[in-house]
């Protein structure tokens, strides 16, 4: 679907391109177009607010925000941000093994199954399809309570596994939903072609499958990576140990934990909870989207 | 020549119904004793002895009729029969007491701590007792009561038990450890247990056994060499061994009573109405008394009660293998009715594929035990008073009943509405209006900027960004507030979140402006599916753009709009994220919603079967809704 829209911009341009001859700079810049780009500023700057406040209030004393609100830092605080750091790092790194290897186990399981179900034919094959597309029917409010007694009494409650393998299950729905609809996008005559040269199966899916599909393998990491990272409800119910808990639940404890009083460092908490996501969104954002609008058109 | 099967499979299950022995099981209640804290029986197995929470011991011939009954100060504590007939019992009023057989005092010792435990060997020659806050066992004389010695340990003492002999002491503290020690207090094998220890016992040959709070009993010998370990499906209360170390006896809190063999096997499990609280053997290990939390005693003849258990085994077995052999046949004849129209070539195919179903086996396996498993475990238990390990009992549709007339779900209902209500306006026009916007800016360069410009707030975690907002609303430091102040409105100024009549407004108001970035660009990417030459031609045509969105945009975006009002819906039933988060429901009521009901009935009240009933009903809804919108997509098709 994606391609397609980028097409759509693609057959626009022309147009564009021929007007920008015609009018120049001037026709970029008529009455409309400044106040619809007005508008938009206005409109950024309204859905930024939370995080420019949240900078700037990183950087301040409880005094400084007591006494001059509207002040900016001064002097600025910046050992706020070390202070927030020794007491969340152990969540980060808590959350972001948690993300990679829920994220790796998608992607290995999504990769062979969407593999199966796009290019293969066997006995059973619409009934075990179905079987997945039902589970998509299922919301996670009715799992929910069932799946942490499950997972208390296969005694996983209190262990990474509970986030990773919670992750994996749950994601490699969808995931195997992407790789399928990706995969039998891929000629199946490269297959034919390998196999006759003699390639084994296992040989025609890791160096012709997996590298044709890393697109959506990585789209399909950055989106679940990004959702375990911002799981709030499950490890809050599953965890109870502080060294295995995770930052989205760190961040509503932590500062009972250690007894903190400064707002500065609390911002600056969330501040540094932001940096694998920005790590993550400013290397793969392209991925993240298209996985996005793939998601919403396909279902 | 059909028959032949049908005659074997009458015959196993006669087989497998042939009555075992009748089981002798006895019971009989002590008015007033409360928790039965402790059992003994004689070595001949004439008496027994109960401890009571009521401060009384009595004692008891083996049919149940009483003998006497003697009073302490405070709750009895320990109790021990020896051989000669003399009742040793110890007490929270820092005492321990002798008896004769006839209930005559024989002495009175003042220990000047309370007494936590006893425990001693059949002919009196070990005494050990554990009192509070000691780290020491206290050895304690037979005929003066008199303490003799004691012990270190090292650490805060729990339990201690004594084999029947007194050849061996085992001893629990409170940091987790079981101490195995012989009779002259020489410590042979340091246990760790991974939970608190609840129960210690330990057999003739040396073989201990220990009861944690994890449901578990662990066994371990003098050199540390048996060391399994055997679930129970509670906290354990009490162990016990036969005094051949053959039986183990095991109480656990929801009312199970159990034996196991000593390796370990389950021989026998029954469950009585309220909590299991004390397991006591005769010496032959024939008999098994066992102790309630509301003073009732229950004897069992274990030789009867494993035989039925064995048999009751027997019989589930050969019914099993009955259900085997039969589908066995069912398959055969199946089988038989494919080959006559030969279709068997099905069965080739399927063992061709028999890496692909190994490819898929990891998938499925995950699909089934962890995602249909707790869907159908949530549908089913919805019917039930839901005690995960403990008892689960049909209570039909009364969840379902409670749930109707629950205020808070009641409230949550209303609150659910406006959120609805409010959720789509917010989740439809902002993004709506924004795609527009983007969309008819010029410059493609700008469009890239705006866009990513508005995905960018997705950098910070969803939970960081809640609690800014919390602060944002803060009735001091608030930007809220300030901003009020500063625009000449600081009347209007107010605990935003701490108010029940906006509580619910502000938690709708986070967020703004409110441009969903998933809504945003499906609306952009639908914007940008619209074919240009409809839109030339509409300006051809002289149509303005206003005419242009309300004729050709938002037409040709009904398939979007369908899609992101059913996210939306089945968005906002189920999240309680942001509410548990700022508000948790409050203040009062005035935030609750179904879903954050739901997850404090099941971590709050440990009430699972209501809140499986609630996720049931949300999940009802949800599949309603889901299904008028494809019957709607079939129509428009």
């Amino acid at each position: 679907m994606y391609t397609e829209t980028d097409t759509a911009a693609e057959s626009v341009s022309p147009v564009r391109k021929l007007r920008k001859n015609e009018g120049g700079l001037i026709k970029y810049l008529s009455f409309p177009q400044i106040t619809i780009i007005v508008l938009l500023c206005v409109l950024v700057i309204l859905m930024l607010v939370p995080i420019l406040f949240m900078i700037v209030s990183s950087l301040k004393s409880n005094a400084q925000i007591l006494g001059n609100f509207w002040g900016l830092p001064s002097p600025a605080k910046w050992n706020n941000y070390g202070a927030a750091f020794t007491s969340i790092w152990r969540y980060m790194v808590n959350s972001i093994l948690y993300a990679v290897g829920a994220s790796a186990c998608v992607i290995l399981l999504s990769s062979i199954s969407g593999y199966i179900f796009a290019k293969k034919s066997f006995p059973g094959k619409e009934l075990l399809f179905m079987m997945m597309l039902a589970m998509m029917m299922i919301p996670g409010v009715l799992t929910l309570i069932p799946s942490y007694v499950l997972y208390n009494n296969l005694g996983l409650t209190n262990t990474p596994w509970v986030i990773i393998i919670a992750g994996a299950a749950g994601g490699q729905i969808f995931g195997t939903f992407l790789c399928r609809s990706f995969m039998s996008g891929i000629p199946s005559e490269l297959f034919e072609a390998a196999r006759i040269d003699g390639a084994s199966e296992i040989r025609v899916f890791f160096q012709i499958v997996i590298p044709l599909s890393l697109p959506i393998l990585a789209t399909l990491f950055i989106m679940q990576a990004v959702g375990v990272y911002n799981d709030y409800i499950w490890p809050l119910l599953t965890i109870r140990d502080s060294s295995l808990q995770v930052v989205a639940v760190g961040l509503t404890v932590f500062t009972k934990q250690f007894g903190i009083t400064d707002m500065g460092t609390q911002f600056s908490a969330y501040a540094i909870s932001s940096i694998p996501l920005i790590l993550i969104f400013s290397f793969g954002m392209k991925y993240y989207i298209q996985g996005m609008t793939q998601g919403a058109l396909k279902m | 020549m059909r028959k032949a099967p049908w005659i074997f499979l009458a015959l196993i299950l006669l087989l497998g119904l042939v009555p075992g022995a009748a089981l002798a099981k006895d019971h009989w209640s002590i008015e007033g004793a409360g928790n039965i804290t402790s059992l003994s029986v004689s070595e001949d197995g004439s008496r027994v002895a109960v401890g009571g929470h009521n401060a009384k011991a009595f004692l008891y011939d083996s049919e149940g009729s009483p003998i006497y009954e003697v009073e302490a100060g405070n709750v009895v504590t320990g109790v021990a029969l020896l051989s000669n007939g003399t009742l040793l019992v110890s007490s929270d009023d820092r005492h321990l007491y002798a008896y004769d057989e006839t209930g005559g005092k024989l002495w009175d010792s003042d220990l000047k701590r309370q007494v936590k435990s006893l425990a001693a060997s059949q002919d009196g020659s070990t005494i050990v007792l554990v009192t509070q806050r000691s780290k020491d066992l206290i050895v304690v004389d037979q005929n003066s009561g008199e303490q003799t010695g004691s012990i270190p340990i090292g650490s805060l003492l729990k339990e201690v038990s004594v084999s029947g002999s007194g050849q061996w002491i085992v001893a629990a503290t409170s940091d987790q450890f079981a101490y195995l020690l012989d009779k002259d207090g020489s410590l042979m094998y340091k246990f760790s247990a991974d939970n608190q220890i609840q129960a210690v016992a330990v057999s003739e040959n040396g073989l201990a056994a220990v009861g944690t709070a994890s449901n578990k009993v662990e066994l371990f010998d003098k050199n540390g060499s048996v060391n399994s370990s055997i679930n129970t499906r509670d906290i354990v209360t009490d162990v016990a061994f036969s005094s051949d170390g053959e039986r183990i006896g095991v109480s656990d809190l929801s009312g199970n009573y159990y034996i196991f063999d000593g390796r370990g096997k389950q021989l026998w499990e029954s469950k009585i109405t309220g909590e299991g609280r004390g397991v006591q053997f005769d010496r032959e290990g024939k008999t098994l008394y066992s102790g309630t939390n509301d003073g009732r005693i229950f004897r069992y003849d274990v030789g009867s009660v494993i035989d039925k258990a064995a048999s009751k085994a027997r019989l589930n077995a050969m019914l099993w293998a009955a259900a085997g052999v039969l589908a066995v046949v069912l398959i055969l004849l199946y089988l038989h009715y494919l080959k006559k129209r030969n279709r068997l070539v099905i069965f080739r195919q399927i063992w061709k594929s028999k890496y692909i179903y190994l490819g898929l086996a990891p998938t499925f396996i995950l699909v089934f035990v962890f995602l249909y498993y707790p869907a159908l475990s949530g549908l089913f238990h919805s019917l039930y008073d839901w005690q995960p390990g403990g008892r689960t009992t049909f209570v039909g549709l009364a969840n379902f009943e409670r749930m109707i007339h629950d205020p808070y779900v009641i409230k949550g209902m209303g609150n659910l509405v406006i959120l609805i209500i409010t959720g789509l306006i917010k989740a439809i026009i902002p993004a709506l209006i924004t795609a527009e916007l983007i969309f008819h800016l010029r410059s493609k360069r700008l469009q890239y900027g705006f866009r990513t410009a508005f995905t960018a707030s997705m950098v910070i975690p969803g939970v960081a960004l809640l609690l800014i907002w919390q602060n944002l609303y803060d009735p001091n430091v608030g930007l809220i507030n300030n901003v009020l102040e500063l625009i000449g409105l600081g009347s209007w100024a107010h605990g935003w979140l701490g108010d029940p009549n906006t509580a619910l407004w502000a938690i709708i108001f986070i967020g703004f402006p409110f441009i969903g970035i998933l809504q945003l660009l499906v609306f952009y990417a639908g914007l940008l599916s619209i074919p240009n030459e409809l839109i030339e031609s509409a300006k051809i045509d002289g149509a303005n753009l206003w005419r242009i969105i309300r004729s050709i945009h938002l037409p040709l975006l009904g398939g979007q709009f369908k899609f992101l009002i059913i996210l939306t819906l089945i968005g906002i039933i189920q999240d309680f994220n942001g509410i548990m988060i700022v508000t948790g429901g409050g203040p009062m009521d005035s935030t609750y919603v179904p879903a954050l009901q739901m997850y404090y009935a099941a971590t709050k009240f440990n009430d699972l079967g209501y809140a499986s009933a609630l996720g049931v009903s949300m999940f009802l809804v949800i599949l309603a809704i889901t299904v008028v919108n494809m019957k709607l997509i079939k129509t428009e098709d």
